[in-house]
């Protein structure tokens, strides 16, 4: 093993591994490859000597996944961060898997166009960390998540192989989906070293409505008739106050939050229709411009991240956006009796809730967690101190069928399973 | 095989009429909608329309224990073979299975049986004010499973996007017997995202049982414009200008001087029958934007040389431009017994050079091509139209394709674009992967389906072997062994 990492030290820049823990664990050796080829060399010698290798981007949703069985060796992307190709006329784009939300949206922006995410960290955020973890903020509901944004990938296996799967055009049928396996696999199956995307078109103008409500029930109301019209905002959220503080908003109660985005007129006509529907119940309504809009959903972004929160955790459930306000009203009652202070943020538009508890004591939250984690239509444990992962899984229990065809994939591409070990679903 | 016992049993299992087993009748299945020059024709051993997921279960666990192929098939509307039983065995005809088991307007979703006819699941949920986003051209016969398998396109892709971004969930019977319910209601479902893997796989890793659909809500406004040029290069400018000022029309198509005399005589849609081609622009969304966008949309073809601007004023007027365009491939009857379908995508810039090029072959080849395509996403179509009993013309189509093919993919296109791979386009699959490439779509093959049972001969090229993946397989079934598969 001492010679593997002695070899591996000459393939890249090294690092410090104190800036690259994982729940409590630092590497022996952490490597910064500049080539393909490097990387390639790295993962054939970790595969060989049977290193744990944990993948790192920015290393800003590292709060996700189970505790790891073992970590020799972090290999970090960051120097395989080109913009590989970039069409606007064509509105592609391939990015090296270390490039940063924040360099490829600035390059993007710069020919009016965009990667519908919002991140407060995107100028540490990877590219390849986003879609390794998974995460798409409430704009989904409008432009579709990332998944279904991505044309084509580049991956390394352990072994060494570089293998594609997609390519460089919009529409395309031509072998398997490699994009959505390694999306949101937490790089558990091979390496993610380029992505291609279709981008979006970047708004020339957005808004955002804001309404607030004493009662969840008038506010979900109000969120879900949007949602059932044919106004088309691309996100909405629903903020309980602890929730609305933490981005920005002072407003006491229910806070709904809507999204338009698009030409300028139709965007302030979108702005007005909504307001009218949802201002009968609310007790205040407000439109956001640009700028105000914008950084809003950039505190959004924040609210539903996995970085390490320190002592709270963060719970990711599915639901029927119907089924939201229940949702949260079960959370609200699923605390009894725990010392845990809650904030909750529901994404109307796709279905999903965060639900982020704080607490002094491990145990207050590890019960948080057990409890949460019954609910819904899934869960997940987004981040959560160390102490907290103990006897957990932290993406939920599977069905066995299931957990035996991850279980066959992980085996086929990650034999020797070196490829952040213990750490995805099922332990795999 | 034991051939008796294999039927004997599954007569158990699906009943006697749920078996067809006699040669007369077993002809319509040794086709699909591919031309049998190019694809063959294919007997299965069996055919079975199973009228369950349980059943469909019981007859995959046969297979095993037979050690026979299994081809799952919907409507057989596919073009590229991918439904034919090449090593024959059972094909499992899943159009029995047609039911729609719910439908959640509230929440934007539906579950249904793969044989649900797409256009069905749309007529049915439009009074609802919802709809079925992708609508291949075949959308009148092609079932909701088949759509699964090859993660069907369709005009309103452009902005919809293809099947796979409207698949929520899908119970799938496994290769191995096993019963699983991928995805669900609510996004972000945990672990390797199988739904995103099973679709589009052509029915190689499984056979889809129960697809939960998302349903897009109908748009306030819907505007549909008719551009006439004088040739596709103009045409084709003008998708790219579109496409380049940010406007995401629903669907923007295009048409060419063959395609528009063909469909005008079968349909009489009210196409410029002079014209050199067409596009066929579709806007929805919200009426303002709209409004704007239709605007600018003519602004643009006129400044690309459009002859003639033309905007469908009634749901008649809109339904009958659609219409043509639908029936096209139908239409082609007319001017040749016989077409062979290209289905590349290239960048959308490319499209001008590409069409240019593919008139150059079709003057060089001595053959009359089509076009009739998604232009807005780059997904062309030419139908280079032939008759397969003339002497040397089938030669000459082969080749022309297979310029037209290396062309696409030396400006960065892809082979296919909507309809597949299945057994028509599987050798040129070397002409856009390695085989490191391949290799590990292998692997994806077989960590499903180790005794590659399910639809053999498909996506991957003849002859393709991966010795580490066999390694890597190896190694993984030793560890399996005992667990899952006896």
């Amino acid at each position: 093993m001492q010679q593997a990492l002695d070899r591996i030290t000459t393939l890249g820049a090294r690092q410090e591994p104190a800036a690259y823990e994982v729940d409590g664990l630092t590497p022996q050796l952490v490597v910064a490859p500049d080539s393909h080829a490097a990387l390639q060399e790295i993962l054939s010698l970790a595969n060989e000597a049977g290193l744990a290798t944990v993948p790192w981007g920015g290393g800003t949703q590292m709060g996700l996944g189970n505790l790891p069985r073992a970590f020799d060796l972090a290999i970090d992307m960051r120097k395989l961060n080109a913009i590989v190709q970039y069409e606007p006329d064509d509105l592609t784009v391939a990015v090296q898997a270390g490039c940063t939300l924040g360099e490829l949206g600035a390059k993007l922006g710069a020919h009016g166009q965009m990667l519908p995410v919002d991140f407060p960290t995107a100028d540490r955020t990877t590219i390849g960390g986003l879609v390794a973890t998974g995460l798409s903020g409430p704009r989904r509901y409008g432009y579709g998540a990332l998944r279904d944004l991505l044309i084509g990938i580049t991956f390394a296996l352990p072994s060494g192989q570089l293998s594609r799967g997609g390519g460089m055009v919009v529409k395309n049928v031509s072998g398997y989906d490699m994009m959505r396996l390694h999306y949101g696999a937490l790089g558990s199956l091979g390496v993610i070293v380029q992505l291609n995307f279709k981008v979006i078109p970047r708004p020339r103008a957005e808004r955002t409505v804001v309404a607030a409500y004493r009662r969840l029930s008038d506010a979900a109301e109000a969120a879900l008739q949007v949602r059932f019209s044919q106004l088309a905002p691309t996100a909405i959220v629903l903020l309980d106050a602890l929730s609305a503080q933490g981005v920005g908003l002072e407003m006491p109660g229910w806070v709904v939050s809507l999204r338009c985005e698009g030409p300028p007129t139709a965007v302030q006509r979108q702005a007005d229709r909504i307001s009218e529907v949802v201002r009968p119940a609310a007790d205040r309504v407000d439109v956001l411009d640009g700028h105000e809009s914008e950084r809003l959903w950039t505190e959004v972004g924040g609210s539903i991240g996995a970085g390490r929160l320190g002592r709270a955790i963060r719970v990711r459930i599915g639901q029927t956006p119907s089924e939201l306000p229940r949702l949260a009203e079960e959370i609200d009652r699923a605390r009894t009796g725990l010392v845990v202070e809650l904030s909750r943020l529901l994404d109307i538009g796709s279905g999903l809730c965060y639900a982020t508890l704080a607490a002094e004591r491990d145990e207050d939250l590890r019960l948080a967690w057990q409890r949460l984690s019954g609910l819904g239509l899934h869960a997940t444990l987004l981040t959560a101190p160390p102490g907290v992962k103990v006897d957990t899984d932290v993406f939920g229990r599977q069905p066995a069928g299931l957990a035996a065809v991850m279980r066959a994939l992980k085996e086929t591409f990650d034999p020797n399973g070196i490829l952040n070990p213990g750490r995805f679903i099922g332990r795999l | 095989m034991d051939r008796q016992a294999l039927r004997e049993r599954l007569l158990r299992i699906v009943g006697p009429d749920g078996i067809i087993d006699d040669p007369d009748e077993l002809l319509v299945y040794e086709y699909d909608a591919s031309d049998e020059v190019f694809a063959g024709h294919h007997r299965p051993d069996i055919t079975v329309l199973p009228r369950s997921a349980e059943q469909v279960q019981e007859i995959v666990k046969l297979a095993n224990e037979f050690g026979v192929p299994v081809t799952p098939r919907g409507a057989g509307t596919g073009l590229a073979g991918a439904a034919l039983a090449v090593r024959g065995g059972i094909l499992v005809v899943m159009t029995r299975m047609n039911r729609v088991l719910e439908i959640n307007e509230r929440d934007g979703y539906a579950i249904v049986e793969p044989g649900v006819i797409n256009l069905e699941l749309s007529q049915l949920t439009q009074p609802r004010g919802y709809f079925f986003a992708p609508d291949p051209s075949s959308q009148r016969a092609c079932t909701i499973g088949g759509n699964v398998a090859n993660n069907s396109g369709g005009p309103h892709c452009l902005k919809y996007g293809v099947t796979s971004n409207h698949i929520l969930g899908l119970e799938v019977v496994l290769p191995n017997g096993e019963r699983i319910w991928t995805g669900g209601a609510a996004p972000e479902s945990p672990g390797i995202d199988l739904t995103g893997v099973l679709v589009g796989s052509e029915g190689t890793l499984g056979i889809v049982t129960k697809v939960m659909v998302r349903l897009t809500r109908l748009p306030e406004a819907v505007n549909v414009l008719l551009a006439a040029f004088a040739d596709l290069e103009s045409a084709s400018q003008a998708t790219s200008a579109i496409i380049a000022s940010g406007i995401l029309p629903a669907a923007l198509e295009m048409m060419d001087h063959l395609t528009i005399k063909a469909v005008e005589a079968a349909f009489h849609a009210g196409y410029p029958e002079d014209a050199g081609a067409v596009l066929l622009i579709e806007l929805d969304g919200l009426a303002e934007i709209v409004a704007e966008s239709a605007d600018r949309v003519v602004e643009l073809c006129r400044g690309c040389g459009a002859t003639e601007v033309r905007v469908a004023r009634t749901p008649r007027e809109r339904e009958l431009l659609w219409l043509g365009r639908k029936s096209a491939f139908g239409a082609m009857g007319r001017l040749a017994p016989n077409y062979y379908l290209v289905d590349t995508t290239v960048p959308r810039t490319k499209l001008p050079p590409t069409m240019r090029t593919v008139e150059e072959l079709s003057r060089e080849y001595r053959l009359r091509i089509a076009n009739v395509f998604h232009a807005g996403d780059g997904n062309l179509h030419p139908l280079v139209l032939f008759d397969r009993f003339v002497p040397g013309e089938i030669e000459r189509v082969l080749r022309c394709t297979t310029d037209i093919l290396q062309y696409c993919v030396d400006v960065g296109g892809t082979l296919s674009g909507e309809h597949g791979i299945g057994l028509e386009k599987r050798d040129y699959m070397t002409l856009i992967f390695t085989t490191e490439d391949l290799c590990a779509m292998a692997g994806l093959k077989r960590s499903f389906d180790p005794r590659e049972l399910f639809n053999p001969d498909k996506v991957f090229p003849s002859g393709f072997s991966c010795g580490e993946v066999n390694a890597i397989r190896q190694q993984a079934m030793a560890k399996r062994l005992g667990i899952e598969f006896v």
